[in-house]
């Protein structure tokens, strides 16, 4: 076929996209090392998004699209989806988690103690402007502690539950394959409280801080106390098919559990996301308490926050403005000059006199 | 970058089958072939292991469970598989969905005689005008039954087999009985 | 049984990039979708290698149906040379190896943004509709389960008003493409943004019409000779775009629906939409064999599709004896 516009149009596409890749350069097996080296809690950020634990995957995922995150997560995502489901892993709780970090801010010291882990909370965030003048940052050696510390950790919310100050959310006995998949199966409303934690845990993070700042900020009806926020490894417990249970590895995650103070018992809000990501899960666990009884949209009702969260759709909606709307326009135009017509075939008299 | 991954046999008839499934239900009354006869072909392109499904005939459970379908009553069937329908109140008992979740409503795959049995028409989205045609080797009935279990948008969605014939019969057509 | 026994031999990518349960999934609701016309069916909507708003709806419909046989037309603002729809034909033929196609009468399956082509589809044909926003209540309902409910209840009364204050306050409806219809009698739909021009070509058709919104996760369909009849008032007539007299700038055409094109001069010129019936018009005009359909407007006027059947190929023995109502065809 000799019509070349079409050709134009194909070679356009394949020019503009080497265009953005001769800026990358090369991507090889050192970049995404380094990559993955250097920002593990970015690589942490994109796995939580992306709902895939990989870290060579998301630093890869990362080198190729020269960390434009919402591209990085796109890529992970797709890929995903051409991943079969071989197993679904045991149920973990908290207190099975190898935990790094655990600190709660509603009591001076839990059971099992305030562990700070690692944490740039207390630092002073000064640029270390020396190490573009030949210097370097050497992390100093952390000094060890007499005694190792425990790696499990009961949550604060069983000692609340224990003392009548909380309710538990009520066990939910469902497991393995008929637990909701929310990349299996569109999300509904009122959502299943399994993809509403889904949903949750591959939140964009900016959106979910935002939304969720806006709850903090008195948009919603409770102000959050941060019952417990725990980095952790959770341990991959899959089954053989001859019914032997193995683990499959451990995987880093985070999460987070908030309460309102407003009645008669604590109130829970829970967030948990792959990778270690505190600001998401914080905010995301605000969403979460705020989102019983919120008015039909505001942004703490669930509705509203799980559909503006996705990053994915958000970001690819947005960025689809940039294509071709001119046939819709123009049929907006038709419509406009029509009634413009109207009007002064109406009004003859209104029009200024030239 | 990539490689143009390759259709095998099995992505091929299922393709083929939903094809055929997806024409019959566009076109009710309009009879359509499949590559192969029977229900084989109609597991294997709509059923997995997302799928509730009832078996009222015992020798289509083997191929259920293969397809990793949960065998449920024909109340909590997504997908029901009649066999020949000997049972007059399995349709009355398979799940219609609502005006709110029409899709909740069940597909059921029956296995009937095309160009038998009473002369019926078929008028509604997908026909033009009206059909007319006979399925037969249904019990005494059924048009009724078929009727009654219709709350447009509620209801269910039958896809009839012969062989390797297909013929559907969507909740949004009437059926007039000649 | 052992582990791999569970899984399929390891592949680099699916045929036609979904795995067979995300096609099992769509294929399912489709039938949905299709035994409930104009109805919107909510589906997973699995994650491609796109942008979402980008035709991922459209893009897993095609990629359910796709074989290696099908022939794929892909159209953005009614032409084939555009960027995006160059994008989704070379991802298509990539995962699938199918042929590739700019002729509208040779197409089996074709895929579009905002637009029907102006050659009247066959039976044989399937449009695949990309749909950004699926829900056309959405205007006057943003809340997606308030509107869920209203669709259950046909409780269109706000989208009517809607409409009526837009003749009060402007002499007209002005809803420019979207436009909202009633299918099958029952439901509202929006035929996804293609103008008015092209909504009447959904109206009682012969070909299946597929539209999915891959971002909002919803899937729904008008099946052949199905009612798609936009909201109006009957003192108020349905009005398509005063297209019908313009001329194409490059080929000559006429009657079909135009881009506008400003020009230096303050004025504008104007170009056929879909682009292969300019480059067809453009090739006949100098004399060349060129097949060109029968179209659904004639003289920028829509005709309706003579009655008749048109079974497509490969049917079956039948019994079937098609009795066409007279009438049951008029817009």
């Amino acid at each position: 076929m000799a019509y070349v516009a079409t050709r134009g149009g194909e070679r356009a596409i394949e020019q503009s996209e080497r265009l953005f890749r001769a800026e990358l350069g090369r991507i090889d097996a050192a970049r995404v090392a380094q990559v993955r080296q250097a920002l593990p809690y970015l690589v942490d950020r994109v796995m939580g998004e992306a709902s895939l634990y990989d870290e060579d995957l998301a630093a890869l995922a990362m080198a190729q699209t020269g960390g434009d995150l919402y591209e990085a997560v796109l890529v992970l995502r797709a890929w995903r989806t051409t991943q079969p489901r071989l197993a679904v892993a045991a149920p973990v709780e908290q207190g099975q988690l190898f935990t790094h970090r655990r600190i709660s801010a509603a009591f001076k010291d839990i059971p099992g103690g305030q562990v700070l882990g690692p944490t740039l909370d207390y630092s002073h965030r000064v640029l270390a402007t020396d190490v573009l003048s030949g210097g370097a940052v050497d992390p100093v050696p952390v000094a060890p502690a007499a005694r190792a510390a425990p790696a499990q950790y009961p949550s604060v919310s069983a000692w609340q539950a224990a003392n009548d100050l909380a309710d538990l959310p009520a066990p939910d006995g469902v497991t393995g394959e008929a637990i909701p998949d929310l990349t299996r199966e569109p999300l509904l409303f009122p959502a299943r409280r399994a993809h509403t934690l889904q949903s949750l845990a591959r939140a964009e993070t900016g959106g979910v801080l935002a939304l969720g700042y806006a709850a903090m900020r008195g948009y919603g009806q409770a102000h959050p106390t941060v019952n417990e926020l725990r980095l952790a490894e959770a341990e991959i417990v899959v089954a053989h098919p001859d019914g032997t249970e193995f683990s499959a590895g451990r995987v880093k995650v985070s999460q987070a559990e908030v309460v309102s103070k407003k009645g008669d018992k604590l109130t829970l809000g829970f967030a948990a996301t792959l990778g270690w990501n505190e600001v998401k899960c914080i905010a995301a666990a605000t969403l979460d308490l705020n989102s019983a009884g919120a008015p039909k949209g505001s942004a703490t009702e669930e509705e509203f926050f799980l559909y503006h969260t996705e990053g994915v759709e958000a970001s690819g909606f947005c960025i689809h403005f940039k294509l071709p709307h001119y046939v819709t326009f123009q049929s907006s135009l038709d419509a406009m000059r029509d009634a413009a017509a109207r009007r002064s075939a109406r009004s003859p008299q209104q029009e200024p006199a030239e | 970058m990539l490689t143009t991954p390759v259709a095998d046999a099995a992505e091929t008839r299922a393709n083929a089958t939903y094809e055929a499934i997806l024409w019959a239900f566009s076109r009710p009354g309009m009879p359509r072939r499949m590559p192969h006869s029977g229900e084989a072909g109609v597991i294997e392109a709509l059923i997995d292991r997302e799928c509730a499904v009832h078996a009222a005939d015992p020798l289509l459970i083997p191929p259920l469970l293969q397809a990793g379908a949960r065998l449920v009553e024909p109340e909590a069937a997504d997908h029901v598989f009649a066999g020949r329908l000997t049972d007059p109140a399995l349709l009355g008992r398979c799940r219609a969905g609502s005006a709110l979740y029409p899709d909740d409503g069940a597909t059921l795959v029956i296995r009937a005689r095309f160009g038998q049995g009473a002369g019926v028409r078929f008028v509604g989205p997908g026909v033009d005008g009206g059909v007319k045609l006979r399925i037969g080797d249904l019990p005494e009935g059924f048009w009724r039954d078929r009727a009654r279990c219709v709350r447009y948008p509620a209801g269910v969605d039958i896809l009839f087999l012969d062989g390797e014939g297909l013929i559907g019969l969507p909740r949004s057509t009437t059926v007039e009985v000649m | 049984m052992t582990l791999a026994d569970l899984a399929r031999p390891w592949a680099a990518m699916s045929y036609g990039f979904l795995d067979a349960s995300a096609k099992r999934e769509l294929r399912r609701k489709m039938i949905k979708a299709v035994c409930v016309p104009g109805c919107q069916m909510p589906y997973a909507s699995r994650e491609v290698p796109m942008a979402r708003g980008w035709g991922t709806g459209g893009l897993q419909v095609s990629l359910t149906l796709i074989n290696p046989r099908t022939r794929v037309k892909v159209i953005d603002q009614g032409a084939d040379d555009s960027v995006n729809a160059a994008s989704i034909r070379r991802f298509l033929a990539r995962v699938s190896g199918a042929p590739v196609t700019l002729d509208t009468l040779e197409a089996d399956l074709i895929q579009s943004r905002h637009r029907v082509p102006e050659e009247i589809l066959r039976s044989d044909q399937v449009l695949v509709l990309q749909v950004p926003n699926p829900e056309p209540l959405r205007p006057v309902q943003p809340n997606m389960s308030i509107a869920r409910q209203m669709h259950a209840d046909a409780d269109y009364g706000r989208m009517w008003l809607q409409l009526y204050e837009q003749i009060v306050r402007s002499g007209r409806v002005m809803q420019g493409a979207s436009y909202p219809s009633m299918v099958n009698g029952r439901h509202v739909m929006t035929p996804s943004p293609i103008p008015r021009w092209d909504v009447p070509k959904l109206h009682m058709a012969r070909h299946l019409t597929i539209l999915s919104a891959g971002r909002e996760k919803r899937i729904f369909a008008v099946p052949p000779f199905t009612r798609v009849e936009p909201l109006v008032f009957d003192d108020v007539p349905y009005r398509v775009e005063d297209h019908g007299g313009l001329t194409c700038a490059r080929s000559g055409a006429r009657g079909v629906f135009m881009n506008e094109i400003p020009q230096s001069d303050g004025g504008s010129a104007h170009e056929v939409s879909d682009s292969e019936w300019g480059v067809k018009t453009i090739r006949h005009r100098d004399g060349e064999a060129v097949r060109m359909g029968e179209t659904w407007y004639r003289d920028g006027r829509f005709v309706a599709p003579r009655p008749g059947p048109d079974p497509g190929p490969r049917s079956v023995r039948t019994d079937a004896d098609p009795d066409p109502v007279p009438g049951g065809g008029a817009p």
